[in-house]
């Protein structure tokens, strides 16, 4: 004889039954919904707690407690001018560096001076400078095939014993003192190649290429560019100017860069790659090339 | 007592009447929707159509919508439900006069309803979701029709609790105990749409509020929008419980698997309506994984009965001298249209299950959410496992209602032959355009685009189907029309399978409904308390609505 019974009497096993799957089912699925499905966000970030419960809930970001997406941090380049860097760069062992070297004659030169356009002139260029470009290379900052390979493969102590050794070749790029391309040159000069090279453009907000680049000054880390290959350094201007070369720690080479026409380009790196009389006479075209700045103005 | 006698015959044939004229109404209204339907397919196909009109197609869509959905579903549940109320309890309808009542409620609803359609002034689809504002008479109807069948309800309840009162400690005849989990399912199903148009719509239309809650009324909808489909559903599973094992000549394999399994469907298809919504912007995802996470919970009562049905049929096959592993399928009373039937809707209940299962997920029903998918889904598994079964009741129970047998068994075999073989080519083809991309519920497409172009010989295809399904349609009028003028013999009352071991006893939770009602009221507190009271205290989505009219929608005033 069936018993009569409340929905919560326990004698019969239904009534267990029944509330236990129920009680099992929705504490499941409440937890799978709030905790596990509401955490997850685009990008690979996780709400905490509380702030997936809110979106579980459907109460917006801005009502509710979630967390912000944070950019990664982004540097231009993983080489800071701390003592301890300077140090390791002039512990570079020249002897041990004409070894490296051997690897590079295939591109740079035999000795590091470089016959193709397409590969800078290593030989005179500053230890540091050198230094730096393959730390970039080998952390990915500066984009080359090649160079992000062998930089990845050489040690560190490799890097500065080779930047040590194409530093004290004297062969490539002029010593300071010995520079073709001399100072001296006004606002006055009538070739904008050589105006920009020496006196920059003030109202563009272009500092003149000589107080990094030489022959007057060299900053830290900057390249010597006397001598160097004109196609390389116009090459290289055009990649700061579109962005695909972001290593210069201040952003100075993108800023100046994406402010010159291409026939700027051009010929700023003939200045530097050929010297100045090549372009003393030139001062037709170079005029050109500052009008096509002041259109781009 | 020859006059007791004579009154207890006039009450049973009241009981025969009650019936007859629910299924008349469905069926006869179910003909011309089906009408609709293959026009339907012929206008938004590449083929000419005749009154290429796209007004003309969303009020058509809708009256399709509304008749198969609402009618023709309301109305035979409800005459099944006094069916069967009368032949297992065996004792006439108590509150037949309600009945009538109730059915009169209904009748006037679904007239209102139809009118306001043809008008041109309700084509706001059977889900009728606001901002679409429709006619008064359209919302109106659909109270009258969903509220009238709550009498329905009630009386079904009655009948089981007078019955048990009557008959202490026996166990309630399972056809009895599943039509009441029905009247249950179906009281707690219909309080969402019925808040929603008594709370929302009806206000809006008589110009007592200016504004339409939508998010609201679309959440108040998705409580009935699932649960409906079950209410749709269980009169198949009545029958696979208690008419096809006797049809096929066997026994049932277990009562208490079927009682567990209408609880089952009770419990189960309440609180899991927001996987409709699960594109909808107003619910957080949390919610949104609860019910649908609680929606493949269906999956156990659907499996138990295909088990429990299996099993029954083998009983009847080795009863008939069937041996080895498979060799009980052939000797199947195959003759007979309900295991015929039976064994068709198992096939479009099990591809449309499927479907359904990447409807309900969370994480896939993104792919084909409002396309051609859905639509193919819900008329695999209502239009096609479904209404094959209320085809097999019709054919089962006419010769019983009216004393005339059934004109032509082979013509009626034909006849599920063609409705089965129509569905797969009308929904195959749909769901392939679905994945495809193509949108449901759109009157005209250009199919000279280049990402149209494939999906159209699929929807030729399509056309097709709808219209083997539209003979098939004819033919089903044909027969129970023509059975309605043949002689009267000697009349054959409606048995129900006996169970392998028929129950002496039952505990009480697996004989009344208390219990899985106080499930059902937590359940469903926990699962749309939060997604309902939000509305009140959180968020406010009222917005103008926008009135149908025959020419194009407007602005309304």
């Amino acid at each position: 004889m069936a018993q009569p019974q409340g929905p919560l009497e326990t004698r019969s096993p239904w009534p267990r039954i029944g509330w236990g799957v129920t009680i099992l089912l929705a504490v499941a699925s409440f937890a799978l919904g709030f905790l596990v499905v509401s955490r997850p966000q685009q990008g690979g970030s996780t709400f905490g707690v509380w702030a997936a419960i809110c979106r579980g809930l459907g109460v917006t970001s801005d009502t509710g407690a979630a967390l912000e997406l944070q950019p990664a941090v982004s540097v231009p380049s993983k080489i800071a001018w701390t003592s301890a860097t300077l140090k390791a760069i002039g512990e570079g062992d020249v002897h041990n560096g004409e070894t490296v070297a051997l690897i590079c004659a295939a591109c740079h030169g035999k000795s590091g001076v470089s016959g193709s356009a397409l590969y800078p002139t290593l030989a005179g260029m500053e230890a540091v400078t050198i230094y730096k470009q393959l730390d970039d290379f080998r952390s990915g900052k500066r984009s080359n095939g090649v160079m992000n390979a062998i930089a990845t493969a050489i040690t560190v102590q490799s890097a500065a014993d080779v930047a040590a050794y194409f530093s004290s070749r004297s062969n490539g790029m002029p010593p300071p003192h010995g520079d073709p391309l001399q100072g001296g040159h006004s606002f006055r000069e009538g070739n904008g190649a050589i105006r920009l090279v020496f006196a920059g453009d003030p109202a563009r907000g272009i500092p003149p290429c000589t107080a990094c680049h030489g022959p007057s000054e060299i900053k830290l880390g900057a390249p010597r560019l006397t001598g160097q290959q004109p196609a390389y350094i116009e090459r290289q201007l055009a990649a700061f100017a579109q962005g695909l070369r972001r290593n210069d720690i201040n952003e100075q080479m993108r800023t100046v860069a994406s402010q010159l026409t291409a026939t700027e380009m051009h010929e700023v790196a003939e200045v530097y790659g050929t010297g100045l009389s090549a372009h003393a006479t030139e001062a037709g075209s170079a005029a050109a090339g500052l009008e096509s700045s002041d259109v781009q103005r | 007592m020859p006059l007791k006698a004579h009154l207890e015959g006039c009450a049973v044939n009241g009981s025969r009447k009650l019936a007859l004229y629910h299924y008349w109404v469905a069926f006869g209204l179910f003909l011309p929707a089906v009408v609709l339907g293959t026009w339907q397919m012929l206008m938004r196909s590449p083929l000419p159509a005749p009154f290429d009109d796209p007004d003309a197609y969303y009020a058509s869509v809708t009256l399709h919508g509304s008749v198969m959905a609402y009618v023709l579903t309301t109305f035979f549940a409800m005459g099944f439900g006094y069916a069967i109320a009368a032949t297992s309890l065996g004792r006439p309808i108590r509150g037949a006069n309600a009945a009538w009542i109730g059915f009169a409620i209904c009748l006037l609803g679904t007239l209102m309803v139809a009118a306001a359609i043809v008008s041109g002034h309700a084509s706001v689809l059977y889900t009728f979701y606001p901002p679409l504002l429709a006619s008064v008479w359209y919302y109106g109807g659909a109270f009258l029709l969903i509220g009238g069948s709550m009498i329905w309800v009630v009386l079904m309840i009655m009948n089981m609790t007078a019955w048990k009162r009557d008959n202490p400690g026996k166990p309630v005849p399972l056809p009895m105990f599943a039509i009441t989990a029905t009247a249950f399912l179906w009281a707690w199903a219909a309080s969402g749409v019925l808040i929603e148009l008594a709370g929302i719509l009806l206000p809006r239309t008589l110009g007592w509020s200016d504004l339409i809650d939508a998010s609201l009324a679309r959440t108040l909808f998705s409580v009935t929008l699932h649960a409906i489909v079950y209410f749709w559903l269980m009169p198949a599973y009545i029958a696979f419980y208690t008419l096809v094992p006797q049809a096929a000549g066997g026994r049932l394999y277990s009562d208490t698997m079927g009682r567990l399994t209408f609880i089952m469907f009770l419990v189960f298809s309440l609180p899991v309506g927001l996987h409709h919504l699960l594109a909808d912007p107003e619910h957080g995802s949390g919610f949104k994984f609860v019910q649908s996470a609680l929606t493949f919970l269906v999956v156990l009562p659907t499996l138990l009965t295909v088990f429990s049905l299996t099993s029954s049929l083998e009983i009847a096959g080795r009863l008939r001298g069937g041996r080895g592993l498979l060799g009980w399928i052939p000797k199947l009373p195959w003759q007979e249209p309900m295991v015929l039937a039976v064994a068709l809707s198992l096939v479009m209940l099990g591809l449309g299950g499927f479907g359904g299962i990447i409807n309900m997920s969370y994480a896939m029903n993104a792919m084909i959410h409002n396309t051609a998918w859905v639509t193919a889904h819900f008329h695999l598994i209502f239009g096609g496992a479904v209404v094959i079964m209320y085809f097999a009741v019709a054919y089962e129970m006419w010769p019983r209602i009216t004393g005339r047998p059934l004109v032509s068994k082979a013509l009626a075999r034909s006849q599920l032959w063609l409705w089965f073989i129509g569905m797969l080519v009308t929904t195959i083809p749909w769901h392939i355009a679905g994945l495809m991309g193509q949108p449901r519920r759109v009157a005209i497409f250009d199919y000279s685009l280049p990402l149209m172009k494939p999906i159209a010989p699929w929807v030729v295809l399509s056309v097709i189907g709808g219209i083997i399904l539209l003979i098939s349609a004819i033919m089903l009028i044909t027969i129970l029309v023509r059975s309605h003028f043949g002689e009267r013999v000697l009349e054959q009352p409606l048995r129900y399978a006996l169970a392998v071991n028929p129950p002496q006893r039952v505990p009480e939770s697996l004989n009344s409904f208390g219990l899985w009602n106080a499930i059902v009221a937590v359940l469903m507190i926990t699962s749309y308390g939060y997604p309902i009271g939000q509305f009140f205290f959180l968020k406010d989505h009222s917005v103008p609505a926008v009135q149908v009219t025959p020419q194009s929608p407007t602005r309304a005033q």
